[in-house]
């Protein structure tokens, strides 16, 4: 596996409080499932891997460039995508021009953006509201524009935190497909409550809990974690609840 | 018409797949032409629905191209200058608001204080950057921040678009007051400007346009009364413009991404 995310001895707090402790994590090309209970750190991990937060000890090396120089902090930012959990709009950027100014902010060549900004609103189905203002659209809807922007460039690293919330089932099926061909030739980090995602998209899961990874390996190997005896609706839910509880036990 | 047509055998092998390409080849090129033989062939269920769909998929009218802009240089500047957060509303009622104090002013003079304006006209720049960026005023703050313009660079994007609104009225307040030289009036709001800027890598921007406006109405304030020296002083205001630039340029990986 070649590695792209390499992430040793991460620390982040908020005031006292430590969201992220002591965190090693690789990862390689391959759609990637990040789940955790609330609070678990996932999406200070996610701020962290998409250069927004600076992490308060450890080393972050993306795509092979470590973010403490600014030349390869650029080049990296360059090529990464990235979708926050929650964010807003301009009322009045139609999704065109949405995804055109994230184009212009990632610094693509001129040649490319206007392909490349239909291309990505036609790959999460959004063409024939290209035209429409932000503030018409569904929230189901904004959330695709949201991860249209993240793939204008594409990039090599994508990190997509809850990028599921608020879709229905069938555009669901569609994002996992989107997601699967995505992940042939980049890193996909997807942060989600669902773990039924994960085990339809996903090459590999990690596992969070407490600032700490818990787990990482197959989706098939947390789903053999689990027991008869452990709670929860189907065999990735038991392993999940499983390896939860030993991690917990581990740590007292 | 043509008065050749396939045989069953022909186009039963056809439909099989059992024709070599060169054989199937023909048989395609004589089937766009005659309808009867078209006619003649029997497809199974699931061939059908393919043939079927592909007929609807390339018959289907492709989305209209929409307002597809090209991506000149000229559109660059638009659309990173002309973006921008709606905090901006609040601020854009605070400029107008100046303009019409300072046209308010040369109609009656003794309607308010000089002070005041020269309080508030020369900080609106300083203000509208600071509002422009940061995750309390950028809804898309987030994802503007973990792109390569997303710090400085897209900060004195909006800083030029600022600056376009708020060097008329603050050229209007000066004039109107009559404090000071108007000219001066447009340069004073540059300087702190860059001052906020230049304080902005240091803490939010925010807290930095709060910083910088507190320290203005301690010098406007302060009992020393002679306004008109200090909006006299052109060279004075260029020199901290240009030494709050220089701290800009040395800190331009800290402006605005403080946490990253």
């Amino acid at each position: 596996m070649s590695v792209t995310v390499s992430v040793r001895g991460l620390r982040v707090s908020y005031g006292r409080r430590t969201a992220l402790d002591e965190l090693d994590l690789d990862l390689g090309p391959g759609v990637h499932g990040l789940l955790g209970p609330n609070g678990a750190g996932k999406t200070t991990l996610m701020r962290v891997l998409a250069t927004v937060r600076r992490p308060d000890r450890g080393q972050v090396r993306l795509l092979g460039q470590p973010l403490s120089d600014a030349a390869g902090l650029r080049s990296a930012r360059r090529q990464l995508g990235y979708l926050p959990q929650s964010f807003g709009f301009y009322p009045r950027f139609t999704v065109r021009e949405f995804v055109e100014y994230f184009a212009w902010l990632k610094e693509m060549p001129a040649a490319q953006i206007p392909l490349a900004v239909d291309r990505a609103i036609e790959r999460v189905g959004l063409l024939d509201r290209a035209d429409d203002r932000m503030k018409h659209l569904s929230g189901g809807m904004l959330r695709r524009a949201g991860i249209a922007q993240a793939i204008v460039n594409d990039p090599r690293l994508l990190l997509l935190d809850e990028p599921t919330a608020g879709l229905d089932p069938e555009q669901r099926v569609e994002f996992r497909a989107l997601l699967r061909e995505l992940g042939l030739d980049a890193v996909v980090l997807v942060s989600t409550h669902l773990v039924e995602d994960v085990v339809a998209a996903c090459t590999r899961v990690s596992l969070m809990d407490a600032g700490r990874l818990v787990f990482d390996g197959l989706p098939a190997e947390l789903i053999a974690a689990g027991g008869a005896g452990d709670s929860g609706d189907s065999p990735i839910e038991r392993g999940y609840a499983a390896v939860l509880r030993d991690a917990r036990a581990a740590a007292r | 018409m043509t008065a050749f047509h396939l045989d069953a055998r022909t186009l039963a092998a056809y439909v099989d797949g059992d024709l070599d390409d060169v054989d199937a080849w023909s048989v395609e090129t004589h089937l766009d032409r005659c309808a009867a033989c078209r006619g003649n062939l029997t497809l199974d269920d699931p061939t059908r629905r393919l043939v079927e769909a592909a007929a609807v998929a390339v018959a289907a009218p492709l989305p209209p191209p929409g307002r597809v802009r090209p991506a000149t240089r000229w559109r660059r500047i638009r659309v990173l200058v002309g973006a921008g957060p709606a905090a901006r509303g609040a601020w854009l009622v605070a400029v107008a608001l100046t303009g019409l104090a300072a046209l308010g002013l040369a109609v009656r003079p003794e309607m308010l204080p000089p002070w005041l304006l020269l309080l508030a006209a020369p900080m609106l720049p300083a203000v509208g950057t600071a509002l422009s960026y940061g995750s309390w005023s950028d809804p898309l703050h987030e994802m503007v921040a973990s792109t390569p313009q997303g710090g400085l660079q897209i900060i004195l994007w909006r800083t030029l678009a600022v600056l376009a609104v708020t060097a008329p009225v603050t050229l209007l307040a000066g004039a109107m007051t009559g404090v000071g030289t108007p000219m001066v009036w447009p340069l004073a709001g540059l300087a702190l400007t860059a001052l906020t800027l230049a304080l902005g890598s240091l803490i939010e921007p925010g807290q930095a346009a709060a910083v910088v406006a507190g320290a203005w109405a301690v010098i406007v304030l302060a009992p020393i009364g002679e306004w008109a020296v200090l909006m006299q002083a052109g060279p004075v205001w260029l020199t901290v413009t240009a030494a709050a630039v220089l701290v800009v340029w040395t800190r331009r990986d800290q402006v605005g991404r403080r946490t990253a």
